[in-house]
């Protein structure tokens, strides 16, 4: 199984080794948890049955001083563990944005690119976005893009609706979008893009009030009706946990409380991801 | 008088689980210079615990057994929220309630430089939200 969506803003021996890594987590991610060895992490996949997990960087230091978690250490982080895949980020406001998408990719051996309109502070629509979103068409990588609410502190609320992100998506359909948290609460919002769009794809990291289960029962249950996920949406829905903003066994199970079936929850743990990221997940592919 | 503190780190590895620490706690007794006197070991945590039972793991078992019968994962709890200052939501009450039930300490005197303690009698840390590296704390106290 694959976690699609997690963050390393709480591993215990980069603290020391990075001098903003601890600032970071607290005032940019807005996070109050303990920092944990690398081995808890390993740990919090094992005890959820989760074989892999896609390390998300956001590179945010012009907007707020300082990225969480930088593409070098999320490759590092990828050195260390062929149970994690390394996604890049990096920020279309800044010159040089494409360049460096590309060596994160070839040269630090990173899968993907994550992007955060509200927390890296861009317009998901304005050009320099395109350029990027170009690049990582050309480069065969998916986009992890942050849509619906965002629980860091300064943040938009408005920069993340997916619909804005139409444009994008009809300008590049071979760019495969993975739309985070489902858009929430614009829940109705993805679900038209992703029935319109066959590269549009949505992560289930939601969770923004009540526990996990009930989360998930009224989102995928009376939010939308969870038959669209079974009948027509099942292959472009990827697991995504959000760790450490929440355990990721506390998904895992509250994605088993909802009615699929065996195999459209086979669909949504991991064959799309490994559609997605077919270099990352092929044995070819694994770090040694 | 003497007066020792000393923090140990422990990795849990699963959801929930009793640990059984009592050789480490002896050996933190043994070398602390203490004759006589007092050993409290306590928790760091919330959403953990100490307790002191026979240390065999059909007891570990239903003392964790009994613990999610009395505070199910899935009642409504009021912690289920957001909190602002975790930067995340509240949906670990029942391993807080296990917390409060079990307890988060445990104390056993001292005597000739050793832990007098019965002999079935184990100490157990109790994760009951893991897995994560967590503290208790040894305290000695004593001449």
């Amino acid at each position: 199984m694959i976690d699609f969506h997690t963050h390393p803003v709480l591993i215990r021996e980069f603290v020391s080794k990075y001098p903003d890594y601890e600032r970071s987590a607290r005032d940019i991610f807005g996070i109050g948890n303990n920092f944990q060895p690398l081995e808890t992490f390993f740990l919090q996949m094992d005890v959820a049955h989760i074989d892999r997990a896609v390390l998300l960087p956001i590179e945010c230091s012009r907007a707020r001083g300082v990225a969480v978690s930088t593409n070098d250490q999320v490759s590092e982080l990828c050195g260390m563990s062929d149970r994690f895949i390394g996604f890049a980020s990096v920020d279309p406001d800044r010159q040089g944005a494409v360049k460096e998408l590309e060596h994160a990719i070839r040269d630090l051996g990173l899968h993907g690119l994550k992007l955060d309109p509200a927390l890296q502070d861009f317009d998901s629509t304005g050009n320099a976005a395109m350029d990027v979103y170009a690049a990582a068409e050309g480069l065969g990588i998916p986009l992890l893009i942050h849509t619906g609410m965002s629980w860091a502190p300064g943040t938009a609320i408005g920069r993340g609706k997916p619909v804005d992100l139409e444009p994008a998506i009809r300008r590049f359909p071979e760019l495969n979008f993975v739309l985070a948290h489902f858009g929430w609460p614009w829940v109705w919002e993805t679900v038209a893009l992703m029935m319109k769009y066959p590269n549009v794809y949505a992560d289930t990291s939601g969770l923004y009030y009540d526990s996990p289960h009930e989360f998930f029962q009224f989102v995928f249950r009376e939010q939308i009706p969870v038959t669209i996920i079974e009948r027509s949406l099942r292959n472009r829905v990827v697991f995504g946990s959000n760790y450490p903003r929440v355990e990721i066994k506390n998904m895992v199970r509250a994605l088993h409380s909802l009615p699929l079936t065996e195999g459209c929850r086979e669909l949504i743990l991991r064959e799309n991801a490994e559609r997605l990221l077919p270099k990352a997940t092929s044995q070819a592919g694994v770090r040694r | 008088m003497i007066i020792k503190l000393e923090k140990v780190q422990l990795q849990t590895r699963k959801s929930e689980e009793a640990i059984d620490i009592t050789p480490r706690v002896q050996e933190i007794v043994k070398t602390s210079g203490v004759s006589s006197g007092i050993v409290n070991i306590m928790t760091m945590h919330t959403s953990s615990g100490m307790l002191v039972t026979e240390g065999i793991p059909c007891l570990e078992e239903d003392i964790l057994t009994h613990l999610a019968h009395l505070c199910p994962e899935d009642r409504n709890y009021r912690h289920r929220r957001y909190l602002d200052f975790d930067g995340r939501l509240g949906f670990n009450a029942d391993a807080h309630l296990k917390s409060v039930l079990g307890g988060i300490a445990c104390s056993f005197p001292i005597e000739n430089g050793k832990m007098v303690k019965g002999s079935r009698q184990t100490i157990y840390f109790m994760e009951y939200d893991g897995p994560l590296e967590r503290t208790y704390t040894v305290q000695i106290m004593g001449e």
